[in-house]
C-alpha cells in the first residue's frame, strides 16, 4: 500500500481497471465516427440483440442510457434534467431519458456537442435504435427525441410472454419466429438507409465473440456464490458495461477472461470482497450512480453485496435449441434472457413466483441474509416487483429486505444519512431471520 | 342501488356508480364474468364463450391502503387503485381474468393480479408494440393460443360463425357509441362530457346486449331532451390516460367549457374502430386491436420528417377537432404514466401547429387532487377567450 493511502472497505478487483477504458473508448469512437462522416446510432441497451447487427454494418453505437450513469456520476445530470423539465417532459419520466432529452435539447441549441459534456459527449446520431424490452421508456424516449433529431427510429421488438404462458406449447416458437422476422426487417432497414449490404460472415464472427463474453461473464458471476463473496456489486457495476454495450468486441472478451481469472483466484484463496463478511446481500435493482460511496460505508460494517441488478446480468448458457441462421440465433439468445429464470425454476422444482423469480433463486443459491431494495422515483420497471420480492423472500425464504428510496440520476431524492441510520436496525433483523432459518434447518 | 325501472341516462348513471352491483346482478342471473384491463383484450372472443367482459377500473374515492404492500407509490395510481379494490374483494365476483401487454406496468399488473387474486381462468396475451406484418402474425398466433385455452375452459369449441356473430354484436355497440358521440357535434352539445363518461363506464360493466339497449335508450332520450348542456365559449377535446370518474370533466364543465370530444380509453379510444369481418375472424381481430386502436403504447413507424410523424401519430385528433368544432384541447394524465408522459411535448407541437390552444394537466387519481387543477383550467379558458 502506498504510504498515506487508506485501505478501502471494498476490496476492488484489479481487473476492473481494464474495463472502464472500454466504455470511454465507446464514446470516443462515436465522436470520431461522426467527425469522419460515418454512421452513428444512439441505442438503447438491447440485450445483445441489435448491437451485433449494427457493428456488422459498420455503424458505431452510442448508448444514452449509459451516458445517463456517466452524467450522474460526475454531477452533470442536474443541468440536463432541468432542461428536460423546461421542454415540457413530465418530471416523473426515466432519469436517464430526461438526462438525454435535456442533453439533446442543449445540443440543438448550441449547434454542437454541449460544452463541458462529460467524456466528450455523444455525437449527433444517424439513426436511433430503441427497444420494446422491459420498459416503455426504451421506445417512447427515442420517439420523443424526434423533436431534436430528424433521423429515423427503429424499435427492436421484444416479446413478453406471461410467466404461465411460456410453458404453453407454441409460445416460445412464436416469439422466436417473430423476433427473427423483425430482425430481418431491421437488416433491410439498415441496408436501405446506409446503401450497403449486410456482411453475414462478419455478423457470425461478432456473434461468436458475444456468446463467449456472455459465457465467461456468467461463469464469473456463478463464482460469486462462494463464501466469502469474492466480488462486490460495485465491481459488477463497473465491469458490466462492456458486456452490455460491447460484447461483440475482442477486447471485451479478453477483459472478461482476466476478471474471471482474478475472481477464480480469490475463490481458491478464500479472499472476500469485504474484509469481514458479516452479511451477504443482494441489491435490487439500479443503484444511485451519484452516491456509490454509500456502499463503502456499508462494507465497513461487513455488508457484502454478492449479487445485484438482475436486468444487467448475462443469461445462463442457452437451452432454447440452436439454429444456423444468425438472426434466429440472436432471437433465441435474447428471448432466453427473459425466460430462463422461470424455465430453470421449474426444472429445479423451485416455486414459481412470476416477477420475483430471479430474486428467489438468487436468495437460495447465493445464500443471502438480506436484500437492499432501491425503489426509483423515475423508474417503474426497476421498481414494480420490489414490493412483491420483499413479500416473497420474507414469506418463502425468511430473508428480510431494507428499502431505501432514491433515483438513478437525480441525487436530490437520495438521503444517504437516513439510509445509513437504518443499518443497525436492519442488522438486527438479519440476525433474527438467521436464527429463524437455522431453526427451520435452512 | 340500481332501480329496475331506471332507463336511459338515469340507468347509465346508476350502473356507473354501482358497477359492482351490476356485475353481481349478472352473476346472479347465472352469467360468468371475465375481468380485463385496458382496451386491448379482444372482447369478441370473451363473449364467444359466454363470458360477460367486465373492465377493471380503480376508484378515485377509495384511498389506496391494501395495495401499498405490493406496489410502490411511483407505480401508476390507476393500477394501484384497481389492485387495491381487488384486494378488498370488490371484484370477487370475477370468474376469470384476461390480461394483455398494454404497457409495462399494465403487463406486470396482470401477473401480480393473477398471483394474489387467482381465478378459475387466467390468460395473458402478449400484444406487440409494432405494426408490421410479422406483428400481425405474432398476435394471431397469440390469439389462437388464447382461443385454445378458452375452449378448454369452456368445454366446447369456438366456431368461426359464433365468433363472427360476436364481432357483429360488438361492432353494433361501437356504431351506437359513435352515434352517441355525434350528439355532441352540435353547439351546444346535447350531452355533457361528464354524462358521456358515465355511459362509457356503464358499458364496460354490463353484458354487450344490455349495453346496446342502454345506448338506444340514451340516444333517444338525449335527442329529445330540453335540459342539455348550456352553450359555452370553449368546445374542448379531452386527451389522455384512463379517466374513470367524471370529477375532472365536471370541474371543466363547471367553468366556461364543454367537453365535446375525447381521446381516452374510457371513451372513444376504446370503442371507435370496428373489427373487419374477415374470413378467418382472428385476422380482423388482430388488425383492429393492433393497428386501429390509437394508444401511445403502440409505436408507429417514423417517416421522413418529424412533421409527418406527428400527422401519423396525431392526425386523427385533427379530424376530431374539425368534426366536433373543437377550439381547445386539455391533455390529462395520471402521474407516473410513461406512455402518455413522453407523448406530451410532441402532441403539444402538433396542436400548436394546427392552431389549437392546449393545456397539460397531471393528477394523482384521487378526488382531492382535482381541486388545485381548477385554477389552471380557469386560466386556460380565460386565455382561450382572449386569444
Amino acid at each position: 500500500m502506498i504510504a498515506g493511502q487508506q485501505k478501502r472497505a471494498v476490496n476492488r478487483l484489479e481487473s476492473r481497471k481494464l474495463m472502464r477504458p472500454l466504455v470511454d473508448k465507446m464514446y470516443i469512437e462515436g465522436v470520431q465516427a461522426a467527425l469522419e462522416g460515418k454512421p452513428v446510432a444512439w441505442c438503447m441497451f438491447n440485450w445483445w440483440k441489435g448491437d451485433p447487427i449494427l457493428r456488422a454494418m459498420e455503424v458505431t453505437p452510442v448508448y444514452p442510457e449509459n451516458y445517463g450513469t456517466v452524467c450522474a456520476a460526475v454531477g452533470a445530470a442536474q443541468e440536463y434534467l432541468g432542461i428536460s423539465d423546461a421542454e415540457g417532459f413530465p418530471t416523473h419520466l426515466c432519469g436517464y431519458g430526461r438526462n438525454c432529452l435535456g442533453y439533446a435539447a442543449k445540443m440543438v441549441d448550441e449547434g454542437q456537442v454541449p460544452s463541458q459534456a462529460p467524456i466528450g459527449g455523444m455525437a449527433k446520431p444517424t439513426l436511433m435504435m430503441g427497444s420494446s424490452g422491459l420498459c416503455d421508456a426504451r421506445y417512447k424516449w427515442f420517439q420523443a427525441l424526434r423533436r431534436y433529431w430528424d433521423v429515423p427510429v427503429w424499435v427492436l421488438e421484444f416479446p413478453h410472454p406471461g410467466p404461465n404462458e411460456i410453458f404453453l406449447e407454441g409460445t416460445i416458437d412464436n416469439s422466436v419466429r417473430y423476433m427473427a422476422a423483425e430482425l430481418k426487417e431491421f437488416v433491410n432497414f439498415l441496408e436501405r438507409l446506409l446503401g450497403k449490404k449486410m456482411d453475414w460472415d462478419r455478423l457470425r464472427e461478432l456473434l461468436n465473440n458475444q456468446e463467449q463474453v456472455l459465457q465467461v461473464w456468467w461463469e464469473t458471476n456463478e463464482l460469486r456464490k462462494a463464501i466469502p463473496g469474492p466480488m462486490h456489486a460495485r465491481d459488477f457495476w463497473t465491469i458490466m458495461a462492456p458486456c452490455l454495450y460491447g460484447a461483440t468486441e475482442k477486447e471485451s472478451l479478453e477483459g472478461y477472461k482476466r476478471v474471471f481469472q482474478e475472481v477464480r483466484a480469490r475463490v481458491d484463496a478464500g479472499i472476500g470482497a469485504v474484509a469481514q463478511e458479516r452479511y451477504r446481500l443482494m441489491f435490487a435493482e439500479l443503484p444511485p450512480w451519484h452516491s456509490l460511496g454509500f456502499f463503502d460505508k456499508l462494507a465497513e460494517r461487513g455488508w457484502n453485496f454478492v449479487i445485484e441488478s438482475m436486468g444487467y446480468h448475462p443469461p445462463p448458457p442457452l437451452e432454447l435449441g440452436g439454429s444456423n441462421d444468425p438472426l434466429e440465433r440472436i432471437a433465441r439468445w435474447t428471448l432466453w434472457f427473459f425466460v430462463s429464470s422461470s424455465l430453470h425454476a421449474r426444472k429445479r422444482d423451485y416455486p414459481l413466483v412470476a416477477g420475483a423469480q430471479p430474486y428467489l433463486t438468487w436468495a437460495r443459491e447465493y445464500k443471502l441474509d438480506g436484500l437492499l431494495l432501491h425503489p426509483l422515483l423515475t423508474c417503474r420497471t426497476g421498481t414494480f416487483w420490489l414490493g412483491r420480492t420483499t413479500n416473497v423472500l420474507r414469506d418463502q425464504m425468511d430473508v428480510p429486505s431494507l428499502i431505501v428510496e432514491g433515483d438513478i440520476v437525480d441525487l436530490t431524492v437520495f438521503d444517504e444519512s437516513r439510509a445509513l441510520s437504518q443499518a443497525t436496525a436492519f442488522e438486527e433483523t438479519m440476525e433474527h431471520y438467521r436464527e429463524v432459518r437455522k431453526k427451520r434447518g435452512v | 342501488m340500481i332501480q329496475a325501472s331506471a332507463k336511459g341516462l338515469d340507468h347509465a348513471r346508476q350502473v356507473c356508480r354501482n358497477r359492482e352491483a351490476a356485475a353481481r346482478q349478472s352473476k346472479a342471473e347465472g352469467r360468468k364474468l371475465m375481468g380485463y384491463l385496458c382496451s386491448y383484450p379482444p372482447l369478441e372472443m370473451i363473449t364467444a364463450v359466454d363470458f360477460v367482459p367486465f373492465r377493471l377500473l380503480g376508484d378515485v374515492a377509495e384511498p389506496v391502503t391494501r395495495a401499498d404492500a405490493y406496489l410502490a407509490s411511483i407505480i401508476c395510481p390507476f393500477l394501484r387503485s384497481a389492485l387495491d379494490l381487488g384486494l378488498k374483494e370488490r371484484y370477487d365476483f370475477l370468474d376469470g381474468f384476461l390480461g394483455t401487454h398494454v404497457c409495462d406496468c399494465g403487463e406486470k399488473f396482470c401477473h401480480l393480479w393473477n398471483y394474489y387474486l387467482p381465478s378459475q381462468y387466467h390468460h395473458f396475451i402478449d400484444i406487440p408494440h409494432l405494426v408490421h406484418e410479422a406483428s400481425f402474425d405474432f398476435l394471431k398466433g397469440g390469439l389462437e393460443l388464447f382461443q385454445s385455452t378458452l375452449e378448454d375452459y369452456a368445454g366446447w369449441p369456438m366456431s368461426r360463425e359464433r365468433l363472427k356473430d360476436e364481432i357483429r354484436a360488438h361492432n353494433q355497440q361501437r356504431a351506437l357509441v359513435r352515434e352517441l358521440y355525434e350528439l355532441r357535434q352540435v353547439d351546444p352539445p346535447l350531452l355533457s362530457g361528464a354524462e358521456n363518461l358515465e355511459i362509457m363506464v356503464a358499458l364496460m360493466s354490463i353484458p354487450i346486449e344490455d349495453g346496446c339497449e342502454l345506448l338506444r335508450e340514451v340516444i333517444a332520450e338525449v335527442k329529445e331532451r330540453q335540459d342539455g348542456p348550456q352553450k359555452k365559449a370553449a368546445r374542448l377535446l379531452l386527451w389522455g390516460s384512463p379517466l374513470t370518474d367524471a370529477g375532472l370533466i365536471e370541474l371543466i364543465e363547471g367553468l366556461d367549457g364543454n367537453v365535446v370530444m375525447d381521446d381516452i380509453c374510457i371513451g372513444s379510444r376504446h370503442f371507435w374502430p370496428d373489427v373487419e369481418l374477415t374470413e378467418d375472424p382472428l385476422d380482423g381481430i388482430a388488425r383492429r386491436y393492433l393497428a386501429e386502436l390509437k394508444c401511445p403504447r403502440t409505436f408507429r413507424e417514423t417517416t421522413e420528417s418529424y412533421a409527418k410523424d406527428q400527422e401519423v401519430r396525431f392526425g386523427y385528433l385533427g379530424d376530431y377537432a374539425r368534426d366536433w368544432s373543437v377550439n381547445g384541447v386539455i391533455m390529462q394524465s395520471v402521474r407516473y404514466c410513461d406512455t402518455h408522459g413522453y407523448e406530451v411535448p410532441a402532441l403539444k407541437d402538433y396542436l400548436d401547429g394546427i392552431g389549437l390552444p392546449n393545456l397539460y394537466l397531471e393528477h394523482e387519481y384521487t378526488m382531492i387532487a382535482l381541486a388545485p387543477l381548477r385554477t389552471r383550467v380557469q386560466a386556460f379558458l380565460e386565455m382561450m377567450e382572449c386569444s
